[in-house]
């Protein structure tokens, strides 16, 4: 019963999924090792929403269907004297772009307020009905 | 007499459900207390699985002769829940989640005590013979 | 109780006065079986609005809205045909009470 608010909160899920991906990406933004220690520049995450709640496809909702990492190929720069530089001096930053990941993540708060502004008058519609009998 | 007088209307069934949502009530705070804690396996009473076993029950009333079963030793059982996303750690934890599956127990209380609250006032209405 | 206010009217021959609530317009009903027919209804309502109250207790159906419909409207129709009741009752004594 109330289906309408495991719908609301499956967004909400989803929302904070995003928000904590472009956290890691704006922490990662400079990152050219990975956690193996290799010389590897980060790759970007981003998700994929799909729509169905995550333990009942059928049900209405949003789920993360995956997080998947950026193809799109390193960023190099002319740094010479860095200790990371390859042999014609280029090192690979990642290729993150900062005002991207910060966009998205104003676009994945104003979605979870929505989603919390939802419930909020779905739950008072239904407090309204209750009032029919009192 | 006077509980079989009782069992005729819809109060056993309210009153068990009304018991189920406060003891919910109470397992989903202990879940929002401990999100943070390591190892914590978050406990649930099934809502699902009760409604089932409330209308077995109610099958059983309506096949049976009058005042034949009672609701009172219907318990709802205690589990973990599996569903979510799983963390390093093995929990399952979301606030989201929390705090909309006690919303929801919150509005199924309320709204089953409004359906008992009238269900009294008619009965007593019945034996005033005045429109109260 | 109806009937025997009906009889008490035809016999004392107040027949004129009273005709048109007791007597039946051709092909109509009376008053008597209007009010059982009501009383059947009341009756209706309120195993309607049990029933769903089960079903929403148990799950078997979401329609919250439906149910406080229906409670309600079985609430209104008691409340109705008691206020008929006492309306009853008083005319009943009310014409006890007459001096013949």
């Amino acid at each position: 019963m109330f289906d309408i608010l495991d719908m609301g909160a499956s967004g909400l899920t989803a929302q904070r999924t995003r928000l904590d991906t472009i956290a890691e990406n704006l922490a990662n933004v400079y990152t050219t090792h990975n956690a193996k220690g290799e010389k590897e520049a980060f790759k970007r995450r981003f998700v994929v929403l799909g729509s169905g709640r995550a333990d009942d496809k059928a049900k209405a909702g949003v789920h993360v269907q995956q997080i998947k990492l950026d193809p799109a190929p390193p960023i190099p720069k002319y740094e010479p004297g860095n200790p990371d530089a390859d042999a014609n001096g280029y090192v690979n930053y990642p290729n993150i772009d900062m005002s991207i990941e910060y966009i998205n993540a104003l676009e994945a708060s104003r979605a979870y307020e929505a989603n919390v502004t939802m419930m909020e008058v779905s739950k008072s519609m239904i407090n309204a009905s209750l009032r029919l009998i009192a | 007499m006077f509980e079989r007088l009782l069992n005729q209307t819809n109060a056993p069934v309210l009153e068990r459900m009304l018991k189920f949502t406060a003891a919910r009530q109470k397992l989903l705070a202990e879940n929002v207390v401990n999100i943070s804690t390591p190892g914590y396996k978050q406990k649930d009473l099934s809502l699902e699985k009760f409604q089932g076993m409330l209308r077995e029950r109610i099958e059983q009333r309506d096949h049976g002769g009058l005042g034949s079963t009672s609701f009172d030793d219907l318990e709802a059982q205690l589990e973990n829940p599996q569903r979510g996303m799983l963390f390093h750690d093995g929990s399952n934890r979301s606030m989201e989640q929390l705090m909309t599956d006690q919303a929801k127990n919150a509005l199924m209380h309320n709204f089953v005590i409004e359906l008992l609250r009238k269900q009294f006032q008619t009965m007593e209405m019945a034996l005033k013979d005045r429109p109260v | 109780m109806i009937d025997g206010i009906n009889s008490l009217a035809s016999g004392a021959g107040i027949g004129g006065a009273s005709a048109p609530k007791s007597t039946a317009p051709a092909g109509g009903t009376n008053f008597s079986d209007m009010l059982s027919k009501s009383i059947d209804e009341v009756s209706r309502l309120q195993q309607d609005a049990s029933q769903a109250v089960d079903n929403i207790t148990t799950g078997k159906s979401e329609d919250v809205d439906g149910v406080m419909t229906a409670v309600e409207k079985s609430d209104l129709a008691f409340k109705t045909l008691l206020a008929i009741r006492a309306k009853l009752m008083d005319a009943y004594e009310e014409i006890k009470g007459m001096p013949i």
